[in-house]
């Protein structure tokens, strides 16, 4: 009876410890986060660990990978330059200057072209990631955030808060090729396949406009329980690897949304941090990270299950995530 | 014979010659503005008292992308009406299509939205926040975008009751709109469950048998209060309240914890760049880092905004509205999707009932925006804001 308890308590122990083992390995990420107004990297892994805390930049915003595999680049804002940092060796490899107001990022990397908003300025510019040189600007309408460039790199699409359009340019001759009008303050724009999601953070809601006709195909409103129309203020959109899901997040509602991509049906509403707007999604699909811009933390949520698993504190206003495979 | 002298300036904003007209005018009548205008005694400036001007070429700059999307130009203008002639036929110049933002003092507006009305134009009154005015001048052609006074009280009162501030010492001035705008207070502090500990009125005068009445220490004394309400709208005495308080307590109201619509420390929403464009999108008048605009500098902007977003928001309503040779203006107002961006956080929309604008109010100190109301917590089963101001139920004016 003894010897039979031994054994029990020896396999519920190797299976503990092979689940721990199993849960590491599957949900394993390293994370950047940008923190507006503490002026810092932080690196956070699947567990919602700070390794480390990098002072970066004044207002360091959007971010994006780069061409290299270890490369982060990222928008400093009140700095007008967007810096080349390497998430191996922790330094800060290249900095691309005079860049006004450096917001928000995109990348084309077959062409090594970087897309950049200028919030300021009221446009965007388009920079050879190779030589540093400025190939356009393109004119945009006021407070220009959200920007998002088609796989193929033939167009551009640039939301403008202020204004309520977002401006088309083709991405080749640079030239304005349409203007759209979304709702009340677009923020973030997101493509999959011919379709442009645009979220508009006063109007509540996210447009889907068609990438060839630039006509308006759908919306989603959104109806969190408890929640008014006017609370609902969605940023950012982030479709899963797969492309079968969207993933929104509200703002003031504190909530972040999982949307059928085909069917636009909303499945989940999920409970994170104060006016939650960034978000980012692990290399293997299993973790979307929520960061909440008013209580200073993020939130880790099991997409599978599509539960918050860990909310762990941020720096101060934390904007935006790149997540990297460990 | 009767003059007619109209000082109008025409400011046509340079866009191609076609589409329909958008008309914005501006009434103002200066010789009836004292020169003291926002001035305590000995000409202390006190309270912002600028032009709306400004403001409205703001919000006609920033609109210029989604003028030239929606096929749109601008037409602003400025009607400064001659109070020694009738109102009647100066105001009848206006364009019949317009919006037309009034800033003129209290009794004077009156007048002119009486005559706008018979004169179905859409009339904005940015400036004034009598409740009164929402309640006893009920027209159909009158819109608020500035805050009443019960929507800046309601917000200071969410703002104690939130707080655990819930006994509160009301201290009034003499003057006439001091005893309305109290028991205006007064309303809100009922309604959201406030305790009145007394209600006292003060004196400028130093005769010493006064005393209870003009010393800080004095008028605070005597009772048991969480906090001090200064209700003081010419700003001549409550300025000197605070820190003199008997009890260690704080002030709010007209000093102290004071209930706006806009403010300059803004951090969020996008606050910052609206307040950095105002200062400095006119290169030949650029406005120090510490000016802002002043709430009915923001209700006017406000105002041309909720046009400008409205075009985005009405769906295809804009088309038909903007095949025409001028924007019917009340159309805009009148639609149900009528919205506006107002970087507070929150769209703005009118109220039907009344026709104000619902906004969410900010609780600020001289360099600090220490909440946003509606607080939370305070709930309304239609609209955020609402628990803001009179709500429908409550309004005597029922336009809808």
């Amino acid at each position: 009876m003894v010897f039979f308890r031994k054994v029990l308590g020896a396999a519920l122990f190797a299976i503990a410890v092979l689940a721990i083992f199993l849960t590491k390995t599957v949900f394993a990420f390293e994370a950047f986060i940008s923190n507006e107004r503490s002026g810092d990297l932080i690196s956070i892994d699947q567990e919602g660990e700070t390794a480390y805390v990098q002072p970066i930049c004044n207002r360091p915003r959007g971010m994006v990978k780069g061409l290299e595999q270890n490369q982060l680049l990222i928008a400093c804002s009140d700095d007008d330059k967007i810096l080349e940092f390497n998430i191996r060796t922790r330094a800060v490899e290249r900095s691309f200057d005079d860049l006004y107001g450096a917001m928000s990022l995109a990348i084309h990397r077959p062409t090594q072209r970087l897309f950049v908003t200028n919030e300021g300025r009221s446009q965007a510019m388009v920079i050879d990631l190779t030589t540093g040189d400025t190939l356009a600007i393109l004119p945009t309408g006021l407070e220009p955030d959200g920007i998002a460039v088609t796989d193929d790199g033939t167009q551009v699409f640039i939301a403008s808060e202020n204004a309520g359009l977002v401006h088309v340019f083709d991405a080749l001759s640079y030239q304005q090729t349409a203007v759209i009008v979304t709702h009340l303050r677009p923020r973030r724009v997101a493509l999959l396949e011919n379709r442009l999601w645009v979220s508009s953070e006063m109007g509540s809601r996210v447009e889907i406009f068609s990438t060839e006709t630039y006509k308006k195909i759908d919306e989603i409103i959104f109806a969190p329980k408890g929640f008014r129309s006017e609370q609902l203020t969605p940023v950012d959109i982030l479709f899963d690897q797969t492309g079968t899901l969207a993933f929104v997040a509200l703002g003031a509602a504190n909530h972040v949304a999982f949307v059928n991509v085909k069917s636009l049906e909303i499945e989940k509403y999920i409970l994170v941090g104060r006016r939650a707007w960034g978000l980012g999604v692990s290399p293997d699909n299993k973790s979307l990270i929520v960061l909440n811009g008013l209580s200073d933390d993020f939130t880790i949520i099991d997409i599978e299950s599509r539960r918050p698993r860990i909310n762990r504190q941020a720096g101060l206003i934390p904007h935006a995530i790149a997540v990297f495979a460990k | 014979m009767i003059k007619i002298l109209v000082l109008c300036t025409l400011i046509v904003l340079s866009f191609a010659a076609r589409g329909a007209e958008l008309h914005i005018s501006i009434v103002t009548t200066s010789d009836l503005e004292k020169p003291t205008r926002g001035q305590s005694f000995a000409g202390i400036q006190t309270q912002i008292e600028r032009p709306v001007l400004r403001a409205a070429k703001l919000a006609v700059f920033e609109s210029r992308t989604s003028f030239e999307t929606h096929d749109i130009k601008p037409v602003l203008t400025t009607l400064n009406l001659d109070s020694s002639t009738e109102y009647g036929p100066q105001l009848a110049s206006i364009h019949p299509d317009s919006l037309v933002i009034v800033d003129t003092p209290e009794d004077t507006f009156v007048e002119i939205a009486q005559i706008l009305n018979q004169l179905n134009l859409a009339t904005i009154n940015v400036r004034h926040t009598n409740p009164e005015l929402r309640q006893t001048l009920c027209l159909a052609t009158l819109y608020h975008t500035i805050p009443s006074d019960r929507m800046y009280f309601d917000a200071l009162v969410q703002f104690l009751i939130y707080s655990g501030w819930r006994k509160v010492l009301v201290v009034h001035g003499p003057g006439k709109a001091d005893h309305a705008r109290a028991k205006t207070l007064n309303d809100s502090l009922s309604k959201f469950g406030a305790d009145v500990s007394d209600t006292r009125e003060f004196t400028l005068s130093h005769y010493p048998d006064d005393r209870d009445r003009n010393k800080p220490e004095f008028i605070t004394g005597g009772a048991s209060y969480d906090v001090v309400a200064v209700i003081d709208t010419a700003r001549d005495f409550g300025r000197y309240i605070q820190y003199r308080t008997h009890r260690a307590r704080p002030v709010v109201g007209d000093v102290g914890l004071v209930p706006r619509g806009w403010h300059r420390t803004l951090e969020r929403y996008g606050a910052p760049q609206l307040n950095e464009r105002y200062r400095s999108f006119d290169s030949t008048a650029k406005l120090p880092a510490s000016d802002a605009m002043s709430d009915a500098e923001f209700a006017t902007w406000s105002a041309i905004k909720l046009i400008t977003n409205s075009l985005n928001t009405m769906g295809t309503d804009t088309k038909s509205l903007v095949d025409n040779e001028s924007l019917n203006i009340s159309s805009v107002l009148e639609h149900p999707e009528a919205q506006v961006d107002l970087y507070k956080g929150t769209r703005g929309s009118i109220r039907r009932w009344n026709q104000q604008l619902r906004q969410p109010i900010l609780l600020t100190t001289e360099d600090a925006v220490i909440a946003v109301a509606p607080m939370p917590k305070f709930l309304h089963p239609l609209h955020y804001v609402d628990t803001l101001g009179l709500d429908e139920p409550e309004s005597t004016c029922q336009l809808d």
